[in-house]
């Protein structure tokens, strides 16, 4: 649902074409600019906005990541620079193809005045979406200012004013006004609620308060709201740098380091999935694992049917945090399940419509560049007298080694004209995890004692 | 005017007789030159092409005329200059002879008739108007039980009207195209047959996919339905071969070979698509034909035992995944 803020540059050749920008490629595209001869359509700019734009405005830069030998750019985002040496931190998601894909990109910094100079990767912290760079030859470009981080122990108030600084769309350096609503509740790695208005091209840009000092970096949006928008907390960006300060350029692509982060990340995903346990009473017959409203969200709708045929309600639960690995996210669960009354239909048309509706499952989600085809494991299974019908697929990353995703689908088969299907996905586990989750999952299918 | 020795017919590409010619002496000269006793308009032809008489002995013999071309008797190539007897017992066949891109016969008095074919008898699938209507019937039958189990309750009305109409469509015009063939190559229609053809291969078809879906559910053999393309390819080859046998029933092993031919390219063809597609070869990645509780067979298995199954996977897909980084 939220959209990441590095703007492609199509879509800017599309824009300037048309004549105004558009948002990122979901419903609905909204105008996020005015046209540029209309300075009073913008909002007034408050005495401290301008005050902290000057401030902050020697330390902001943008990062256009560049094909190299063509010297088009293929994305843009924006940073901060946090160390008199040219330390800079921003968004993983705006640097991922220069990580990812050296041999074919670079990294160019473009300051508020117009400067331009390479830069390169120190470390990533594909978990949280950030990464810490550095000025490719600080000699030569002279000292820096640095922005500073507000530490843990200065909480904010809700509803606090707040700044969030970058280059939105390419268009130029831009603060935006808007407020700090605390962390955004149910997310699996913390993340700030910012109501603002972040653009593409905004990621890894600095959010500061009054004082100048850095609360968060700009990572994402939801496009189907206003004004929500997404942080990351500074601290994470203080730890990655005192973590990478005097490290190496990174040397080649990035994915065993990507590969080693995600598997750092579903251990502690798989463990904490399995000990919140299930939500009680989610079926009048059976006990139908349904995940608590920790790190999830579940929706659920009830659908009697028009047509005289199945009536079933079903419930979704999804994971907000999915970890962004450059061609693909990965690194959530999720489970779902529908609950069949097939009275109307009687036995054997309740039979065909079960089985259409354990037929309709795709495990397609990445392309063969990516993972393997699924291979399953399927049987009848008995837990303790109720029997499945169950399915595990697994799938194999090709760039992620030791890393899988798993698929359980799971059918009831003990009464003739009713049941429930469930499906379980958790993407990017070990095999380890995945059959872990796996049986954790099927296991709790049961009748109500 | 003497008793006729032997009748020379002219044949056109579906065997049927253009033209015929009574021989009332020898010799018999065939050929495009003016002269001859029958004179072909066929520009691969030699003026005089073929001549058939009695040689030293009184055998009946063939002499190939000065031609580029030769000739073929009984399938056999004959060069120009060439001379051989003619079988003209009463037992043998009347001989088949092509002359550039003409087709002849010769019958020879000396060959014995053969006797006379008993009409309808060529075709004999299950002969007669009650045996196909009672096949229409249970072909209807069967599709539209299925249509019934897959329709809302409802829309049942709309879904068997919609099925009616599309199943009247599609196997009129299924049997309409193949009688236009017979109709073009053996100048009868043969509509009947090509119908119960149909009506077999749709029902032979749905047995088939029910049986091996009520299998697969029952035993937990998910590689039934997995593979039971294969059976279906068999049918559609059947189809095919009986079909044939209304457009081309001179060439039963020709039109055998085409059909297993073409029902082993097909199957050939879907494996090397499943492998392509799923990197396996059967079409179905996991059994998905639920049946009422009470058709179930197989035992349940202990989760434990399942999970177990479960874990061997992973040998098969680090296999792919490195078998793809190392193609990349």
């Amino acid at each position: 649902m939220s959209t990441y803020l590095r703007h492609l540059a199509a879509l800017l050749m599309l824009a300037s074409v048309a004549g105004g920008v558009h948002a990122a490629p979901s419903p609905p595209p909204v105008p996020l600019v005015a046209p540029a001869a209309d300075p009073a359509a913008s909002a007034p700019v408050s005495l401290s906005a301008r005050k902290v734009y000057e401030q902050a405005r020697s330390q902001l830069v943008q990062i256009r990541t560049v094909l190299k030998g063509q010297a088009s750019q293929t994305s843009v985002g924006s940073g901060f620079v946090v160390s008199k040496d040219g330390h800079l931190i921003t968004n993983f998601h705006v640097v991922s193809e220069a990580a990812l894909k050296p041999e074919r990109h670079e990294l160019v910094l473009v300051t508020a005045d117009g400067r331009e100079t390479p830069a390169q990767i120190l470390m990533l912290d594909v978990l949280h979406d950030l990464a810490l760079l550095k000025v490719a030859d600080p000699k030569k470009t002279g000292g820096f200012d640095a922005l500073t981080f507000r530490p843990d122990t200065d909480k904010l108030a809700q509803g606090e004013r707040m700044y969030s600084l970058g280059n939105p769309l390419d268009v130029g350096f831009a603060v935006i006004e808007g407020n700090y609503n605390g962390l955004v509740e149910r997310s699996f790695y913390p993340q700030i609620f910012f109501a603002g208005s972040l653009s593409g091209g905004m990621s890894g840009g600095p959010a500061l308060d009054q004082a100048g000092r850095v609360i968060g970096i700009n990572v994402a949006r939801r496009v189907d709201g206003e004004q929500v928008s997404f942080l990351v907390p500074a601290s994470f960006a203080s730890a990655l740098l005192a973590r990478g300060r005097d490290a190496a350029p990174l040397k080649g692509d990035a994915w065993p380091i990507v590969a080693a982060q995600l598997t750092a990340h579903q251990d502690v995903l798989t463990e904490r999935f399995i000990a919140q346990g299930w939500k009680p009473g989610t079926h009048p017959r059976y006990s139908v694992p349904v995940p608590p409203d920790r790190f999830m969200r579940c929706w659920g709708s009830s659908e009697p049917s028009r047509t005289g045929g199945l009536d079933f309600e079903r419930s979704d639960c999804v994971m907000d945090t999915r970890i962004f690995v450059g061609e693909f996210n990965t690194g959530t669960i999720a489970t779902r399940h529908e609950a069949y009354d097939g009275s109307n239909l009687g036995t054997l048309r309740f039979a065909a419509q079960y089985s259409a509706s354990f037929r309709n499952e795709g495990f397609g989600r990445l392309g063969p560049q990516h993972q393997t085809k699924p291979q399953c494991h399927e049987n009848f299974v008995d837990r303790k007298g109720l029997v499945l019908r169950a399915v595990v697929c697994v799938r194999a990353y090709k760039k992620l080694p030791k890393l899988y995703d798993v698929a359980v689908l799971v059918a009831t088969l003990d009464q003739p004209q009713a049941g429930v299907q469930g499906r379980f996905d958790a993407q990017g586990v070990s095999y380890a995890s995945a059959m872990k989750l796996a049986q954790h999952y099927i296991e709790a299918y049961a009748w109500v004692k | 005017m003497s008793s006729t020795l032997a009748l020379l017919e002219v044949l056109d590409r579906d065997g049927v007789v253009r033209q015929s010619l009574k021989v009332g002496a020898w010799p018999l000269r065939v050929g495009r030159a003016f002269d001859n006793d029958l004179v072909l308009d066929d520009p691969y032809t030699a003026p005089e092409h073929l001549r058939i008489a009695r040689d030293d002995t009184g055998q009946l013999a063939l002499t190939v005329g000065d031609s580029v071309n030769g000739l073929h008797l009984n399938g056999r190539t004959l060069a120009a200059g060439e001379q051989v007897p003619l079988p003209a017992g009463p037992h043998d066949k009347p001989l088949l002879l092509v002359l550039g891109r003409t087709h002849l016969r010769l019958r020879l008095a000396t060959q014995r008739l053969a006797p006379e074919q008993r009409l309808g008898t060529a075709r004999v699938l299950t002969q007669g108007l009650p045996t196909l209507l009672v096949l229409a019937l249970a072909a209807a039958l069967v599709l539209g039980f299925n249509t019934w189990l897959e329709s809302e309750p409802d829309l049942l009305t709309k879904s068997l009207a919609s099925f009616a109409i599309s199943a009247l469509a599609i196997g009129f015009g299924w049997a309409g195209v193949w009688t236009l063939l017979s109709k073009v190559f053996t100048h009868q229609a043969h509509f009947g047959w090509h119908l119960r053809v149909m009506l077999l291969a749709v029902i032979a078809w749905e047995a088939l996919m029910a049986g091996t879906s009520l299998l697969a559910f029952a035993f937990s053999w998910p590689w039934i339905t997995d593979f039971n393309f294969v059976p279906a390819y068999a049918i559609l080859g059947a189809m095919l071969y009986f079909h044939l046998q209304a457009v081309e029933p001179l060439h039963p092993r020709r039109t055998l070979g085409f059909a297993v031919g073409s029902a082993l390219t097909g199957l050939a063809l879907s494996l090397w698509f499943n492998v392509q597609a799923t990197d396996r070869a059967g079409s179905e990645l996991y059994m998905n034909h639920l049946f009422p509780p009470a058709l179930r067979v197989a035992k349940p298995v202990e989760l434990t035992d399942f999970m177990q199954g479960a874990a061997e996977l992973q040998t098969r897909v680090d296999a792919k995944a490195k078998k793809t980084d190392a193609e990349d």
